[in-house]
């Protein structure tokens, strides 16, 4: 064995937010990179532009692609890739017993949940908006839905990835909290009325859509400067409980 | 490094019987100060009204799996807070104080890695979010000090578990650490990487750092040095001195099971010769109590050419740590 006292240039000192926020971001990218979870989330984002596919080869009217793709795209494969990635960000490190690793240093806990926020969105981003895009693409109805889809798309993954961060901090089972948020809560209960939809991301990003292409689509008649407001401020309020509890919460 | 006095904690620790461990000063102060600690899960009581300080050199934490040992340690590195009292490290709180968590370390009893970076990409990664001026050479460096330098590319995940258990000691020191706080660290280690590290703790320790070290072998806690802490059922049940403790243990009767090819007449023996206080019988043993074991020791062989009886074993029953703890806490 060497000699155990590193010099004294070593001397440790308190991280800085942009230095935080890049470690955290390529160890959590890094954790979350799997062969099996990409190719799964995959297959499932092909979902949509094969539904687009079929409706476009059926000549469809634009309100049919319009809803296939609020539907699938932005009602199932954008919240559940997030879920996924957005989850397991920091669920998985907590699970794994690893967190301490970034938990027990001298940084603020803010950068952590914005790098691994910023590294779930990096994975998220490529399959959903490839798979939404195409879908609006393949249905063949136009440009005002295939911008309108990349729009919806980009602020709809920007709440869900940070919601569904928070949901990876604080709950223990995360994946079934995210599954009954998306498809009991946006996909059942907030059909129900206005009043419940509001709490439903589903309803600002078909607003988004809506504003696009000009289809008269059910629970979508938020202006669009609330659509896109109010999923800023949600992912916003997300991230700051996140790092909030992640100051707060027992780590193993 | 420090100037601090030496420890608090004080011997003899308290005598079956007699209501505990002496009461706590009110305040305790020292590198780590730990006063008047409890900690509930719900309705399970992890730790109880512990109170200890502790300063630079080695000191082992001594504890059956279960005693309150790692919540304790977790509570000194600001994992979980305490449900009542207060834990101060450096003289900061280590729950909320962000940069006196720059100079404490711990070495999880976990066996969580990042398992898929190679050991100097880890050891570079904890000294990066410690601030590390210089992360490539202190994660080589650290590498070193295990004996690790030569490990190459291979990820940790595919390290055993004895070089899993040297890497996250390794992590722990690229930090310079002056509180290093180590669960169970000799856990899977080979009995020549184990005498290493104990040595490197010793170093640690006499260079001023405090360095807290559990374990639940009473032979490891022997060697890790002569200041102990002593954790039972989530209480402190003695502190001190390691040989005052075993003082203490070699001081009440012993149950010793003695393999014999005639036990009935070994054991006339033993009792006419006073060297038991208490036995009994089967076909092949004798399960002796004796207050005198070096007695016992001394003339078993003898006796035993004496009056024409093989011995098969000679094993100790309540030499093991929970039977210390047993008799700490309970007195029996």
């Amino acid at each position: 064995m060497t000699d155990v006292r590193p010099t004294s240039t070593v001397r440790s000192r308190h991280v800085a937010a942009g230095a935080a926020i890049g470690l955290t971001y390529r160890v959590v990218l890094r954790q979350l990179t799997s062969r099996g979870r990409i190719i799964g989330l995959s297959l499932l984002a092909l979902i949509a532009p094969l539904s687009g596919w079929a409706l476009g080869s059926a000549n469809a009217s634009l309100d049919d692609a319009v809803r296939l793709v609020a539907s699938v795209g932005l009602g199932l494969v954008l919240p559940i890739v997030s879920l996924v990635f957005g989850g397991a960000a920091l669920g998985d490190l907590r699970e794994d017993k690893t967190l301490v690793y970034l938990w027990l240093r001298p940084m603020d806990r803010w950068p952590i949940v914005v790098g691994a926020a910023l590294a779930a969105a990096t994975l998220t981003a490529p399959i959903t908006i490839i798979s939404i895009v195409a879908a609006a693409v393949l249905t063949g109805a136009g440009h005002g839905i295939v911008a309108g889809a990349l729009f919806a798309t980009v602020i709809g993954l920007i709440a869900y990835v940070c919601v569904f961060t928070l949901f990876g901090v604080w709950l223990k089972r995360f994946i079934v909290w995210g599954l009954a948020y998306i498809l009991i809560w946006e996909g059942f209960i907030a059909q129900a009325g206005a009043g419940v939809a509001r709490v439903a991301l589903r309803k600002y990003t078909r607003s988004i859509l809506v504003d696009r292409t000009g289809v008269n689509l059910k629970l979508a008649d938020f202006s669009l400067t609330t659509a896109v407001v109010v999923p800023l401020v949600v992912a916003v309020a997300a991230l700051a409980i996140a790092a909030w509890r992640l100051s707060n919460q027992d780590i193993d | 490094m420090s100037e601090l006095p030496p420890p608090t904690a004080t011997l003899p620790p308290p005598l079956p019987g007699q209501g505990g461990p002496p009461a706590p000063p009110a305040v305790l102060s020292g590198m780590i100060a730990v006063n008047a600690v409890s900690k509930f899960f719900g309705s399970v009581v992890a730790v109880s009204d512990v109170s200890f300080a502790v300063n630079d050199g080695v000191t082992a934490l001594l504890g059956p799996n279960g005693a309150g040992k790692s919540t304790l340690f977790r509570m000194m590195c600001g994992l979980t807070p305490p449900s009542r009292g207060s834990v101060e490290v450096l003289g900061f709180d280590p729950r909320n104080d962000r940069d006196v968590r720059g100079r404490v370390s711990l070495v999880p009893q976990q066996d969580a890695l990042l398992d898929h970076l190679s050991a100097a990409s880890f050891l570079e990664f904890a000294a990066r979010t410690h601030g590390v001026a210089n992360p490539e050479q202190t994660a080589m460096q650290a590498l070193a000090t295990v004996d690790l330098a030569d490990v190459g590319p291979k990820p940790v995940g595919q390290f055993s578990k004895g070089m899993r258990q040297r890497v996250k000691v390794a992590a722990a020191l690229v930090n310079d650490p002056e509180v290093l706080i180590l669960d169970e660290p000799l856990t899977g280690l080979d009995p020549v990487q184990r005498r290493h590290m104990i040595a490197l703790f010793h170093r640690l320790g006499d260079e001023g750092r405090c360095v807290l070290v559990s374990s639940h072998v009473l032979d490891e806690v022997a060697k890790l040095g002569s200041r102990v802490l002593v954790i039972a059922q989530g209480r402190l049940v003695a502190s001190g001195d390691y040989r005052d403790l075993r003082e203490l243990m070699d001081d009440r009767a012993h149950r010793i099971r003695i393999g014999t090819s005639d036990p009935r007449r070994l054991a006339t023996v033993l009792v006419d010769r006073g060297l038991v206080s208490g036995l009994s019988l089967d076909a092949h043993n004798v399960l002796v109590d004796t207050l005198d074991v070096d007695s016992l020791g001394r003339q078993l062989a003898a006796i035993s050419i004496e009056i024409g009886v093989r011995l098969t074993e000679v094993s100790p029953l309540d030499d093991d740590l929970e039977s210390v703890f047993r008799y700490l806490v309970e007195g029996r």
